[in-house]
């Protein structure tokens, strides 16, 4: 063929076939720090669901009811803009950290790295280390092979249900919830969450594991435009490592010719992503500084100095001085306190309650028998407090005119809406516009710092 | 023309359900916030449909519409016949 079409080893390079990749158990600095991560992270995931306040649920996302509470704070649809910001914000954080750090995320904190680690660390328990895991899977099917087969996937569906089921209680009270499985009275929607949820646990961190990262995970694929030659990445020491090759310990490699890698693989072993990092960067490497840990332990068994694979930026490699305060970090992190200071501050100032106004509809106005120009308004308000509150209306308006609410006091029940019908009249000879603003003012009996305004406009004749 | 070897490739597969996925839940969060599914519901006169229910079918029919898009990128992605000539 002399047109260039694509050839089936480069479309499987491109698609490479899976070949299960068995990370060996690791330890050291920063697979400590990942198990401190994880362990916090992952706790507080089980955790939070299980945690009252107020006699209430903590955290719960309250789809049916359309109401989001977070601690004393109820959140309804129309607070949306809240969860934009907080959105906005994690991905500023990303870019900051990334920009300054690299793969911080991927390495330590994502869902993805904590529930694979904790899989691992299952099948390290059911199958032995690294090198049995092998033979294991190489071997045929025996009794005892079945038994640990069947074992780990045991533990792993049953981890899977519970982290469905924990998921689920974020969004239905996780007391019913518990008690509505003992008794199987579960609705379908949330057997089915339940179990799409356990599913996506199994799948992800028990068979697919670094595809998700290589394959599927978006921010891998964009977070090279948030590096620069300061950013911290994990590199090989190429200059002290090669060339590379195994030796006694105690000779000197000089007199060998040789550089710091005793070509051990272990960093290659330890990869969660199969990669050997001496290859230099690869978009594969997440960043968890497995070979890091493993290779100065080598290093230290040698007698030979740390860090022949550390982290470092590109500049530091090539002898140039690493610049932590570069234009983009300093913009990231300005955005990123400015957007959670406003986000904060807004909170923190936020009153519970919401007052809209609804011009009636099927008139513009209408004259009163008594020659009265009237305005008839719907009151919408919105109780977001946890308590019950009543209200006072009032109304001002730059003319003379007679506001008429059928009740002077109007109780509103906690986290509900209720509407009032509003009448203002006037004579046509205090009206100077067609179209005149008011503004209506509400505010709470038991507590006068809940207060709140809305504007509308009053309709009326062409005055004479 | 390798391209089109594999139609149904678990690769291929993927990369039509996977990023309308993610999109068809972004499309429910922001649709549903301003859209009750309750009312929607009872406007369209389907019956009753508790408001959880609401979300889930909406959710699928948002990623039965973006994986049909998904779906027709893959399918034009493929070389035009002349082209392959």
């Amino acid at each position: 063929m002399d047109k260039p079409v694509l050839q089936d080893d480069q479309d499987s390079g491109f698609y490479a076939k899976h070949k299960k990749v068995y990370p060996r158990e690791v330890h050291g600095l920063f697979a400590s720090l990942r198990v401190i991560g994880v362990t916090v992270l992952l706790g507080f995931y089980y955790f939070v669901p299980w945690m009252y306040w107020n006699g209430k649920q903590a955290v719960l996302f309250d789809l049916p009811n359309r109401r989001f509470y977070i601690f004393d704070w109820t959140f309804w649809p129309q607070d949306f803009f809240y969860l934009a910001i907080l959105l906005i914000i994690a991905a500023v954080a990303l870019f900051f950290f990334t920009a300054l750090a690299g793969r911080v995320w991927c390495g330590y904190a994502c869902p993805q790295t904590a529930w694979t680690e904790v899989f691992l660390w299952i099948e390290r328990k059911v199958e032995g280390s690294r090198n049995k895991q092998i033979k294991l899977d190489k071997a045929p099917l025996t009794r005892y092979k079945l038994s640990r087969k069947v074992l780990k996937h045991f533990i792993w569906i049953s981890f899977s249900a519970w982290t469905g089921f924990t998921f689920v209680a974020y969004f239905t009270p996780v007391d019913q919830l518990a008690s509505s499985i003992w008794n199987l009275t579960l609705g379908p929607w949330e057997w089915f969450w339940i179990v799409f949820y356990s599913f996506a646990t199994y799948g992800n961190a028990g068979w697919m594991r670094e595809q998700v990262c290589i394959y599927m995970c978006p921010y891998a694929r964009f977070q090279s435009a948030m590096f620069d030659n300061n950013t911290l990445v994990i590199s090989y020491d190429s200059v002290r490592g090669e060339p590379r090759g195994s030796r006694k310990k105690g000779i000197d490699p000089k007199s060998k010719n040789l550089g710091a890698c005793v070509d051990c693989t272990l960093c290659v072993q330890v990869c969660p992503t199969g990669i050997d990092i001496r290859q230099g960067l690869q978009y594969q490497c997440i960043g968890c500084a497995a070979c890091v840990d493993v290779c100065n332990e080598v290093m230290d068994k040698m007698g030979y100095s740390k860090n022949l694979v550390k982290y470092t930026t590109l500049n530091a490699l090539d002898n140039i001085k690493t610049n932590v305060f570069r234009p983009r970090v300093v913009v990231y992190f300005v955005l990123l306190i400015a957007l959670t200071s406003g986000l904060l501050y807004s909170m923190a100032t936020r009153i519970p309650l919401e007052l809209d106004v609804v011009r009636d509809r099927n008139a513009l106005y209408r004259t009163t028998p008594l020659g009265y120009i009237e305005n008839i308004y719907t009151l919408k308000i919105a109780n977001k407090d946890l308590q019950d509150h009543t209200y006072v209306i009032t109304m001002t308006a730059p003319f003379k005119s007679t506001f008429i609410l059928r009740d002077k006091q109007v109780k509103v029940s906690a986290n509900l809406t209720t509407n009032v019908s509003a009448r203002i009249q006037a004579d046509p000879v205090d009206i100077k516009a067609m179209s005149e603003k008011i503004e209506f003012q509400i505010v709470s009996i038991n507590n006068p710092e809940l207060n709140t305004t809305a504007k509308a406009v009053f309709l009326g004749p062409k005055p004479k | 023309m390798s391209i089109n070897k594999f139609p149904f490739s678990a690769q291929r597969i993927i990369s039509i359900l996977w990023p309308s996925f993610l999109t068809a839940g972004l499309a429910t969060i922001l649709f549903f916030t301003a859209f009750d599914p309750q009312l929607i519901v009872a406007v369209s006169g389907f019956g009753e449909v508790s408001r959880l229910g609401g979300y889930s079918i909406g959710f699928f029919l948002f990623w039965l519409l973006t994986a049909s898009s998904c779906s027709l990128t893959c399918f034009f992605q493929r070389p035009c016949p002349n082209a392959t000539e």
